[in-house]
């Protein structure tokens, strides 16, 4: 059979119209219950910043010992989020967002009311390396991050430093540092930078945190 | 028309095994059994509907742009899997990240609609991507069950060796969680299958 042009272009113009229109539709759709996991997954990182692992409903779990705020920053409003740890101590929650290698990296920290030290953090990655950068989500890499300290005795900001070969073959003192991840240089380099940037706009805030603990 | 013709993928004609197409995502996503199986599962339906619709096009379209024709449906079931996934199944989409948007790009997919789908009716062609994809799955779970169990100690997320092995001193194998492990472990199926097919 022969086909003429004119048949070739009308046909492939279908073609397209309709798989785009199933797709526009499917993604319509979906696109609550798409939401509504993504949601789910930003509270269940919060709470395990916050100490909690294997929360059944983390939906309403989350509802009853956090509280969402916002800080009035230089720029913008601030995103802050106020949480009951599963240590009994009240936590700041604050959300991070970098870039790694290949896409975006984000995560959540998780501060305690002293206003300097961390309780824990929360790492993911839209498309980092399996097994080199794909590494800073998982449990061994976001442990380092337990009891680590944002400001030296100065009270300066000093944020926390990512190690390549490790913290202790360094000159940074152990509580301002946690070992990069082998063959993650460029992710662990731009983990480090997102924690300092996005923690900076939060640092008037966890001074005066600091300051309450001192006249307490 | 008996359905045991269709059976062929299952083994003497495995897609994997015998004519060495897909690889590359099965390595990557059978470190866990279940990844695997609802990677499994998708390709299985995206290879059978893929089959079924171009062979029921098939007389209308046109040779010259076959190609073009097929890769537009095939793309297209498959974003309608992965946002079907990401709806319902958020945790293992995660899981296979860019491999399921990568099926659109496995081998035996196209394989099936252009040695087959377009030059046979739609029910033995959807019959023919349906067994091509199970025999796909077939390796996948295979692998995923073999490379939880000796790498993680695991099935289904499922503690299967007990923890008392472990006091003895026994550990998991950390080579299995590794894509390696995965081309060695095909490496030997694929022995297994060429000694019984001769």
């Amino acid at each position: 059979m022969k086909f003429s042009n004119r048949y070739i272009f009308i046909f492939i113009t279908i073609i397209v119209v309709i798989c785009a229109a199933i797709l526009t539709f499917a993604s319509v759709g979906l696109q609550p219950f798409q939401k509504a996991n993504r949601e789910k997954e930003r509270m269940a990182q919060i709470l395990q910043a916050s100490g909690y692992f294997d929360v059944k409903d983390v939906i309403a779990f989350y509802k009853t010992v956090s509280e969402e705020t916002t800080l009035k920053g230089d720029k913008e409003e601030l995103k802050l989020i106020k949480i009951k740890a599963k240590s009994g101590e009240l936590c700041y929650v604050m959300p991070l967002t970098g870039k790694g290698l290949w896409g975006p990296i984000w995560g959540y920290i998780a501060v305690k009311s002293d206003g300097k030290t961390v309780n824990g953090a929360v790492f993911d990655h839209k498309s980092e390396t399996p097994g080199l950068g794909a590494e800073i989500n998982t449990p061994k890499f976001m442990a380092q991050f337990e009891g680590k300290l944002l400001f030296d005795e100065q009270g300066n900001f000093v944020s926390i430093k990512v190690v390549k070969g490790g913290v202790a073959n360094s000159n940074i003192k152990p509580p301002y540092g946690v070992d990069a991840v082998s063959g993650g240089t460029i992710t662990s380099q731009g983990l480090e930078k997102m924690l300092e940037k996005s923690i900076q706009p939060y640092v008037p805030f966890l001074k005066e945190l600091q300051n309450k603990t001192v006249t307490k | 028309m008996s359905i045991k013709k269709y059976f062929g993928p299952l083994s003497k004609d495995n897609p994997v095994l015998v004519q060495i197409l897909g690889v590359c995502s099965s390595l990557a996503v059978t470190a866990q059994l279940k990844p695997a199986f609802v990677m499994a599962l998708s390709v299985t339906i995206v290879t059978a509907f893929s089959n079924l619709t171009i062979s029921a096009m098939r007389n209308l379209i046109p040779p010259r742009i076959r190609i073009i024709v097929q890769l537009v449906v095939i793309a297209t079931l498959v974003i309608l899997v992965d946002q079907v996934l990401q709806a319902f199944f958020y945790d293992v989409s995660k899981m296979l990240s860019v491999f399921v948007g990568l099926i659109i790009t496995n081998c035996i997919i196209m394989g099936r609609v252009e040695a087959y789908a377009l030059s046979n009716p739609p029910g033995p062609s959807f019959l023919d991507g349906l067994f091509n994809g199970l025999g796909y799955g077939l390796v996948l779970v295979t692998l995923g069950t073999v490379r939880e169990i000796l790498g993680s100690g695991t099935l289904w997320k499922m503690q299967i060796i007990p923890a008392s092995v472990y006091e003895h001193g026994y550990l998991n194998n950390g080579l299995m969680v590794l894509p390696p492990a995965a081309l060695i472990l095909v490496g030997v199926m694929i022995w297994i299958q060429r000694a019984k097919m001769n």
